[in-house]
């Protein structure tokens, strides 16, 4: 190893130069402006032409609306539930204003440590603290009695007190459809894509993710809407036990598949994208849930429908109804088919070939469902 | 500091060269470095190697400036970062500017909330909300990284601390909340946190001498079986928490809410019930303990010297089976009282999905040279910093992965000088790696 030639004020000055070139290299920057809006008492940047236009935002007064999201563990970029309590605030953002701080804990432990940071925190002022996923429902029942002028939401569980507005979905009502989907095509011979149901098939599937009452509620309304499309069509079903294990939701959907299902509905979050692999491996159809996601995955070739759970809209409603001065703390919202809570959205790819006698079926399910004429079981039999 | 703790008869340091954690002074002794005497005509290899010696060499003085340096070297590293991920996202307002360039996110800010967030508002209210979670945290990590640290003394590298946690914290909820029926008030506290305790040390403790046991008499690598033994606590863990004992009146996978008597008293912070400074003390009295024993008695002794040179150990009369499994017993104890305290303090019942304090505690361990008492500053900073970045992200618009990376950085730069003093000490790299050795300790080495 000659060491004379390696100079070290030339490796030096190299790494710098090449640092400096890669800082100046990247390509963002406050210049390129975005939906951030929420870091409000900025610096103006020093003279610089391209950061003139960054104008120093006005919202450190009162007259704007301050929401802190908590988001479940799990995180954003999980392409279903904190993804989709994102685009409710983002949204509201758009068209209030608002501005929106957010948070990603990593642990059960932590959720009352970050509620308790945003309800205390005077700087900003938080006018609501968002809090996702029911997970954090002990925590904030902790929290909130501690925080009485502080205003609370909570997604997918039911807390009760005076500063609380919480939200929970009727999952169970659009399972029904997405399982009368399932019953009606299974029954039939049907191919779109590169997939086909047998048409002799006698069961379809369900993979569940960590067993729980809330997914105990997809599980029973699909069944209730398999039944209803055909009595002699079984469900099986499997929780992982996980929602971010895909090779598991694949195992287990490989193996309903091979025993003659034609059709697996996922609630296990990212565990449904093994799902959705073992669909295209095998030939055979899925159902998302929770997103469109044959549009938030790259599964458009096997996913039927997704079964939309419209967290956005709770989030929302309230982020919109605070800035409005109309938030109603201390009350629950289940949200169903007739509030737009919940819903069955057609593939973006296979959608459209779906016959119409059985979108014209569902359709009906969904009707009276909606009048009350059809009552949807909330817990398996 | 050789025979700090009394061992007249035969301190194995004199003996075998180093222990951990105390060989300034034997490893100088052993290999003469001459600290600063290096010439200046060397090979690079050399010198990486005399810098090396004169690392192990170091005094604590000294190694307190070289973590010292370390930490501003990660701070400064992290600017630069921070102020690249400035430019690589896109914001509407520069949080930062330097030489007319904006950047999205503001380093003094992020680094001020990191270290000082910990502390929430120390002076108007030092039991502030944030302050508590610091506490808690640190609290939790004293123990495992102790648990780390003496099986590492006996050279077994427990990886299972997770595990023990786990099942410790699990088999407390279900105790206490077992007998919660039968006591309550004051003598409720005084009977039930003791109880906790006892229980979450005695099965962890079992879980830890399973793979000690496996090592000893079957010679089964402990990294396997303490890894596979995780996976096992947590999802049987999973599996009660689940079933059997779940709470029917909640969604969670979790057991049923203690009484609040059953929980560590916290008298000093208000309206916190998952932060205790007697947790605290009590963690701090183990540490002291833990050290004691390892330094002190005959028990120590013989953890140390298998860790050291197990074959001269046996020669010496101690059993190195036995020890190993009594090691690991004390590892997994430890860790299981981290369990239970997490569960008496923080949680309030089990819950699946325990925040990873076992592995924590690895790192905690090396950070603290293997010390006991060392891990209660090393748990300190990484409290400060889990709190801190909570904080960080509450206040700042910086992605919590990017604070994990920040964190990582110190944790990295913090301990790898103490990592290189471990290898220093254990490996004679000269002889295995070739080297000119130009100062022999023909002195018979210098006491530093």
């Amino acid at each position: 190893m000659d060491t004379d030639r390696f100079d070290r004020r030339k490796f030096v000055k190299g790494v710098g130069a090449a640092g400096l070139v890669g800082l100046a290299g990247c390509t963002g920057g406050p210049e390129s402006g975005g939906s951030d809006g929420d870091e409000t008492e900025a610096s103006t940047p020093a003279a610089d032409d391209e950061d003139t236009e960054a104008s120093e935002t006005e919202a450190s007064g009162s007259d704007t609306t301050n929401v802190g999201m908590v988001y479940a563990t799990g995180g954003l970029g999980d392409g279903s539930f904190n993804d989709q309590a994102q685009t409710g605030i983002q949204q509201a953002a758009e068209e209030f204003d608002l501005s929106y701080d957010e948070s990603e804990p990593d642990s059960v432990s932590q959720f009352s440590t970050y509620q308790t940071q945003y309800a205390q925190s005077t700087d900003p002022d938080y006018d609501l603290v968002s809090c996702i996923g029911f997970l954090q429902a002990d925590a904030l029942s902790q929290t909130a009695p501690d925080y009485p002028d502080q205003d609370f939401m909570i997604v997918d569980s039911v807390v009760d007190a005076d500063n609380v507005r919480s939200y929970t979905f009727k999952e169970h009502e659009g399972s029904y459809l997405v399982g009368q989907l399932a019953g009606l095509l299974t029954s039939r011979s049907f191919s779109a894509g590169e997939s086909s149901t047998a048409g002799d098939s006698t069961n379809v599937g369900f993979v569940g993710g960590v067993e729980s009452s809330l997914i105990a509620k997809f599980e029973a309304g699909f069944t209730a809407g398999v039944k209803a499309a055909n009595e002699d069509v079984d469900v099986q079903t499997t929780y992982t036990g996980s929602f971010s294990d895909p090779s598991a939701g694949q195992e287990a959907a490989l193996s309903m598949y091979s025993s003659g299902a034609d059709i697996v509905y996922h609630a296990a979050g990212n565990t449904g994208a093994g799902v959705f692999q073992a669909a295209r491996d095998e030939g055979k159809f899925a159902i998302g849930v929770d997103r469109d996601q044959s549009v938030t995955t790259d599964y458009q070739d096997v996913i039927l429908a997704s079964m939309v759970k419209r967290v956005d809209t709770a989030v929302y409603n309230a982020a919109g109804a605070t800035v409005n001065g109309e938030f109603e703390a201390g009350t629950a919202t289940s949200l169903g088919l007739a509030d737009d809570g919940v819903d069955i959205v057609y593939g973006t790819e296979l959608g459209d070939q779906i016959p119409e006698d059985v979108k014209s079926e569902i359709q009906s399910s969904r009707e009276a469902i909606i009048d009350g004429e059809i009552s949807v079981p909330d817990s398996p039999e | 500091m050789t025979d700090a703790g009394g061992d007249a008869d035969g301190d194995p340091d004199s003996d075998t060269g180093a222990a951990p954690g105390d060989a300034a002074d034997d490893a100088a002794v052993r290999d003469g470095a001459a600290p600063g005497e290096s010439g200046g005509s060397r090979s690079p290899r050399d010198r990486a190697f005399d810098a090396l010696d004169r690392l192990v060499a170091a005094s604590a003085t000294e190694r307190l400036l070289i973590s010292g340096s370390a930490l501003l070297l990660s701070v400064a590293i992290g600017f630069v970062l921070i102020l690249v991920a400035g430019r690589m996202t896109s914001c509407e307002s520069a949080a930062y500017s330097l030489l007319g360039i904006g950047f999205c996110y503001d380093p003094i800010v992020v680094y001020d909330s990191l270290f000082l967030g910990a502390f929430g508002d120390f002076l108007a209210n030092p039991l502030n909300g944030q302050f508590a979670t610091t506490v808690s945290e640190t609290t939790v990590l004293v123990f495992t990284g102790i648990a780390v640290a003496v099986a590492f003394k006996a050279g077994v590298f427990n990886i299972g601390g997770q595990g023990q946690l786990v099942f410790g914290a699990l088999a407390s909820a279900l105790a206490v909340y077992a007998l919660s029926g039968a006591v309550s008030g004051v003598v409720g506290t005084l009977v039930l946190v003791p109880v906790g305790l006892a229980v979450g040390a005695f099965v962890g403790g079992i879980w830890g001498a399973i793979p000690g046991a496996l090592k000893a008499y079957a010679d089964a690598n402990e990294v396997i079986t303490t890894i596979m033994l995780n996976f096992v606590a947590t999802s049987f863990a999973l599996y009660l928490a689940s079933g059997p004992f779940k709470d029917p009146e909640s969604f969670a996978n979790q057991t049923r809410t203690l009484p609040e008597f059953t929980l560590f008293p916290q008298p000093l912070f208000p309206g916190r019930t998952d932060a205790s400074l007697l947790a605290l003390a009590l963690a701090i009295v183990v540490a002291v303990a833990v050290a004691y024993l390892l330094r002190g008695t005959s028990f120590g002794y013989d953890v140390r010297t298998s860790g050291i040179q197990p074959e001269a150990a046996e020669y010496g009369g101690v059993d190195a089976a036995r020890t190993v499994v009594a090691s690991m017993a004390l590892s997994g104890a430890l860790a299981g009282i981290g369990g239970a305290v997490y569960v008496l303090t923080i949680a309030g019942n089990f819950q699946t999905g325990i925040p990873d304090y076992g592995f924590d505690g690895i790192t905690v361990s090396i950070l603290a040279g293997n010390s006991p008492v060392g891990a209660i500053a090393a748990a300190l900073l990484f409290g400060v910093l889990k709190s801190g970045s909570i904080v960080v992200d509450v206040g700042t618009d910086v992605p919590p992965e990017l604070v994990g990376v920040l964190r990582g950085l110190i944790v990295l730069f913090v301990a790898m000088p103490e990592f290189f003093r471990m290898i220093g000490q254990r490996v004679d790299v000269r002889d295995r790696f070739g080297g000119s050795r130009d100062a022999v300790a023909t002195d018979g080495g210098e006491e530093a």
